[in-house]
């Protein structure tokens, strides 16, 4: 089921990418990436490893091996309005309702037989215990030995050894479990590419910050996250080239993301990951565009080719959602202030105890810069949980207070 | 000239009708039932009536509440939380924190000096203690809604209820009853309950609300038990207008005055 969906995805946007070929085609070409793949983790034929959202996909790609976080998956199932079977058979088979619909979806999918059963599983301690649980259980049903990147909080020299032994023993792992070997050529090599993604993003996020801005609610719905899988490949850098090049053209003709843009966002944390009216709604009535999401930057520097182990540990371990919550609050407030927004929103994912449970802290520490917060309360996964008038009040109201009261505009 | 502002609820449509210098000529409520269209045709068609004016003679009209976007001749459609903040300016020019409780959500809006929204915030997930809450409630203790305003009054406060969730405190006031606690500590400990909700909802867009002026709007501010509890909690007393549930549609005629006078 998930091959044909990845397949005929894939099918449909070449076609309309050759057919559209002189229009911007970025997201298309994003989106055209991911669906291929989608299909190479279902198509039987490629070495499969499920992760954790920190692992370093570079790494995993020169070694051949195509690798991709489970939330992922999770996202997928909710873009094709099919979770809720699988969201059920979670329920089912004990894990609770009240946790992270990402992983309750994949959970469910292991068990209905919808996840092809991987060569290796590589988890991540960071940036939640939920996605280490989930893991454990998808380890449990896939009977795979489980594989645990323990990733330290603290930004110190020790630390970011601790962390670079950890990835060779992962390799030592993998090569014992798949027989294929880490060549040191294709592992630099590698790290060329992910650099080279690296410096082109930094450029797309650049552009993105312009006043109007190029980007709209949909242009760079989950890219940071995304991206991360495709770092390391001739893809990412194809992908991250079509964005500058789409955003500078835009810049250059006088073209915004949304037209006449008038308030500007930040989105915290992810997406709502199923069809929603909610961000057409905020750019056709309000001229309201999300120039930013919180997992959209670079917080990075280039990985040296001669030691990509200290490199990507100390890139791991620097991830704002990593250790406490005020590291993640600096970013957000810089966020804000580089991409000049008048509000930001927070989903305030159901059963995410790290974004619900920052709420509070992250809110008062954007007010301090004078930008107001509206919290959702929105499962981004569970179809079944959706209100979408109460969170069109929400939004509605926020945008009537944007634009009315002298406070909250005085950003 | 005549300016309309109607506020579809989940509980009751409610309308207002003000003349060209603001003056309140009419308010209804009525019960919103299962057919929105119906419910709006019957709250117009009351304030009309009591002007004495067709509909014809309306220049603007803005709709608010839940069900706004059905309201068909709109010049516009605010929100709620715009529209009760409006219309309790303009009942209670020193209001600066507004409380609404509604058949199924609560608010809590903080108000700039000019009257316009500065921040707020609305019930989390589930609607326990709003007016579907405290129907369910009058029903597990087979009072009427109306009786249980001042069902409260002479009550110790010795009970607490330890759920708010609606299923869970209407089982709970059945057990209580069942074992023969007095109706007045049961609903004491029902509205102290719907209290520290509010006072969480109200302290995360003020937190220093001790002190502030505090109004109230919405059907469930009919409820003196709830008003009191509220009033003990902020220690002050809350100002309820005398027709609360029609501040949001009161608030949606002024606006509706605003945009229908500025061309």
């Amino acid at each position: 089921m998930m091959l044909q969906y990845f397949e005929r995805l894939a099918s449909r946007l070449e076609a309309k990418i050759q057919k559209d070929s002189d229009k911007p085609n970025a997201r298309r070409k994003f989106a055209l990436e991911i669906a291929k793949l989608g299909a190479r983790l279902y198509s039987g034929e490629h070495r499969v490893a499920w992760c954790g959202v920190a692992a370093p996909f570079d790494m995993l790609s020169a070694m051949n091996i195509t690798s991709c976080f489970v939330e992922f998956v999770g996202a997928m199932l909710a873009a094709t309005g099919a979770v809720g079977t699988f969201l059920e058979e979670s329920e089912h088979g004990g894990f609770a309702a009240d946790t992270c619909g990402y992983h309750r979806a994949v959970i469910g999918a292991a068990i209905k037989g919808v996840m092809p059963v991987p060569d290796v599983m590589i988890a991540t301690t960071c940036p939640c215990t939920g996605g280490l649980a989930a893991m454990e259980n998808l380890a449990r049903t896939f009977n795979k030995e489980l594989f645990v990147l323990d990733v330290p909080s603290s930004d110190t020299p020790e630390s970011v050894k601790y962390l670079a032994d950890q990835y060779k023993d992962m390799f030592r792992f993998i090569s014992s479990r798949t027989g294929e070997s880490l060549d040191e050529d294709q592992l630099r090599a590698a790290m060329e590419k992910s650099n080279r993604a690296r410096e082109l993003m930094v450029e797309v996020y650049r552009l993105a910050q312009s006043v109007p801005s190029p980007a709209n609610g949909q242009s760079l719905a989950n890219f940071g996250i995304v991206m991360a899988l495709f770092l390391g490949t001739d893809a990412g850098i194809e992908i991250a080239q079509a964005y500058r090049d789409e955003f500078d053209e835009m810049i250059r003709s006088g073209q915004s993301g949304v037209p006449e843009e008038r308030v500007r966002l930040l989105w915290l944390q992810n997406r709502i990951q199923f069809k929603n009216p909610l961000i057409k709604m905020l750019e056709q009535e309000y001229q309201a565009s999300i120039v930013i999401d919180e997992l959209n930057d670079i917080t990075w520097e280039a990985i040296d080719p001669a030691d990509p182990f200290t490199g990507i540990a100390k890139r791991t371990i620097t991830v704002p959602f990593n250790g406490e919550v005020n590291r993640r609050l600096n970013h957000v407030r810089g966020l804000a202030q580089a991409y000049k927004v008048d509000g930001a929103v927070n989903p305030c994912h159901w059963g995410c105890r790290q974004g619900t449970g920052a709420r509070g802290l992250i809110q008062a520490g954007l007010k301090e810069l004078g930008i107001p917060v509206v919290n959702l309360e929105v499962d981004c996964v569970d179809t079944r949980n959706f209100a979408e008038g109460q969170l069109r009040t929400r939004l509605e109201a926020f945008m009537e207070m944007l634009r009315t009261s002298p406070s909250a505009q005085t950003a | 000239m005549y300016f309309l502002g109607v506020d579809l609820g989940s509980l009751s449509c409610d309308a207002v009708l003000l003349d060209n210098n603001g003056g309140v000529l009419a308010s209804s409520v009525v019960p919103t039932g299962a057919r929105n269209r119906e419910a709006i045709a019957r709250a117009t068609d009351e304030v009309l009536k009591v002007a004495g004016i067709t509909e014809h003679q309306i220049k603007a009209t803005v709709s608010t509440g839940y069900g706004r976007d059905r309201v068909e001749k709109r010049l516009a459609a605010v929100t709620e939380i715009t529209c009760h903040a409006r219309g309790i300016r303009n009942l209670f020019e020193g209001a600066q924190v507004l409380i609404d409780i509604g058949g199924q959500d609560s608010k809590a809006v903080r108000l700039e000096t000019n009257g316009q929204v500065a921040d707020f915030a609305m019930n989390d997930k589930c609607a326990a203690g709003t007016g579907r809450f405290l129907e369910a409630m009058a029903r597990a203790l087979q009072v009427d809604i109306e009786e249980l305003s001042d069902l409260d009054i002479g009550a110790s406060g010795a009970v607490t209820l330890s759920s708010m969730c609606t299923v869970f405190a209407e089982s709970e006031v059945v057990s209580l009853i069942a074992d023969g606690v007095a109706v007045n500590e049961i609903v004491s400990g029902l509205n102290r309950a719907i209290a520290s909700r509010i006072v969480a909802l109200v302290r995360r867009i003020a937190p220093a609300s001790n002190g502030l002026s505090i109004a109230m709007s919405g059907g469930v501010a009919h409820n003196h038990g709830v008003v009191r509890a509220l009033g003990h909690a902020f220690e002050t007393n809350i100002f309820v207008p005398s027709k609360p549930d029609t501040v949001g549609a009161l608030g949606a005629a002024l606006i509706a005055r605003e945009k229908g006078t500025q061309g």
